[in-house]
């Protein structure tokens, strides 16, 4: 089953508005796959651009996205959202870019 | 999260002034101004924390919209000048724009949020992400003049 131990980093400007907020909606949808996920962790963008490459998945905010450009050349997926508490967009989101079926 | 009482997050606004009404803003940043009144008439911001958020924005760009029609104005946790954790409403009548020519960035919905307390403000989150993406309240938050309208929308929906 895709999906299962991979590591999620959720990215906005201070760690503790929007990241928050994708983090529960990506949670939600973690769950409805039955998925188990190997690291959820939200973090302000200074702390991500370094870590990402680190992680599997990056979640944030659509204009956020080119900032982790670098991982995403490492083959780190990065899944950028117009509407961070939107569960259904995580969901197509994710499963376009095969990260769950 | 389950909560027994429902999600009283809108009956917390009205209970606690952190209500707004206006016809408009002069600009964004006028617009976050705005946002911050009720939290710093009761003390839980002090009046530089709006400059803070001002000074995000410019720095990261419009980030503070978070859906359509929907902003959330607000700094990092633990800011300086923030003494406790709650979040404010308000309605502008007219959208102000976050970014010219784009539309999708802009609001007429705020959700100001203050935090110096990790747990509570985590609960306030959940609270506000769960209200926020119950469609029907979004859409009567748009169309919401008072705070008896407000009181309306919680009973109707979130008890």
């Amino acid at each position: 089953m895709a999906g299962q131990n991979l590591k999620f980093l959720v990215c906005c400007a201070n760690g503790a508005g929007s990241s928050l907020m994708a983090q529960m909606a990506l949670e939600k949808v973690l769950r409805k796959y039955g998925i188990t996920a190997g690291k959820v962790h939200h973090c302000p963008l200074s702390e991500g651009k370094s870590s990402a490459a680190q992680y599997d998945v990056i979640v944030c905010a659509q204009n956020f996205a080119n900032m982790f450009g670098d991982a995403e050349k490492k083959g780190v997926k990065v899944i950028p959202l117009k509407n961070v508490m939107s569960a259904p967009e995580i969901e197509t989101k994710l499963k376009e870019s095969g990260i769950i079926d | 999260m389950i909560r027994v009482g429902g999600n009283g997050l809108l009956r917390e606004f009205v209970e606690k002034n952190h209500v707004k009404f206006a016809e408009s803003a002069k600009d964004w940043k006028d617009a976050i101004r705005m946002s911050c009144e009720t939290l710093e008439a009761d003390g839980t911001v002090e009046e530089n924390y709006k400059e803070e958020i001002i000074a995000c924005v410019e720095k990261y760009g419009p980030y503070i919209v978070i859906a359509p029609n929907i902003a959330m104005p607000h700094s990092q946790e633990g800011a300086h000048g923030v003494h406790k954790t709650e979040i404010a409403f308000m309605k502008l009548q007219k959208p102000v724009s976050f970014e010219p020519g784009n539309p999708e960035m802009d609001a007429q919905l705020f959700f100001t949020l203050a935090s110096c307390n990790p747990d509570q403000h985590l609960d306030n989150m959940s609270r506000l992400s769960e209200m926020l993406c119950n469609e029907q309240v979004v859409e009567e938050l748009a169309k919401a003049e008072t705070m008896p309208d407000l009181l309306k929308i919680q009973e109707q929906y979130l008890d």
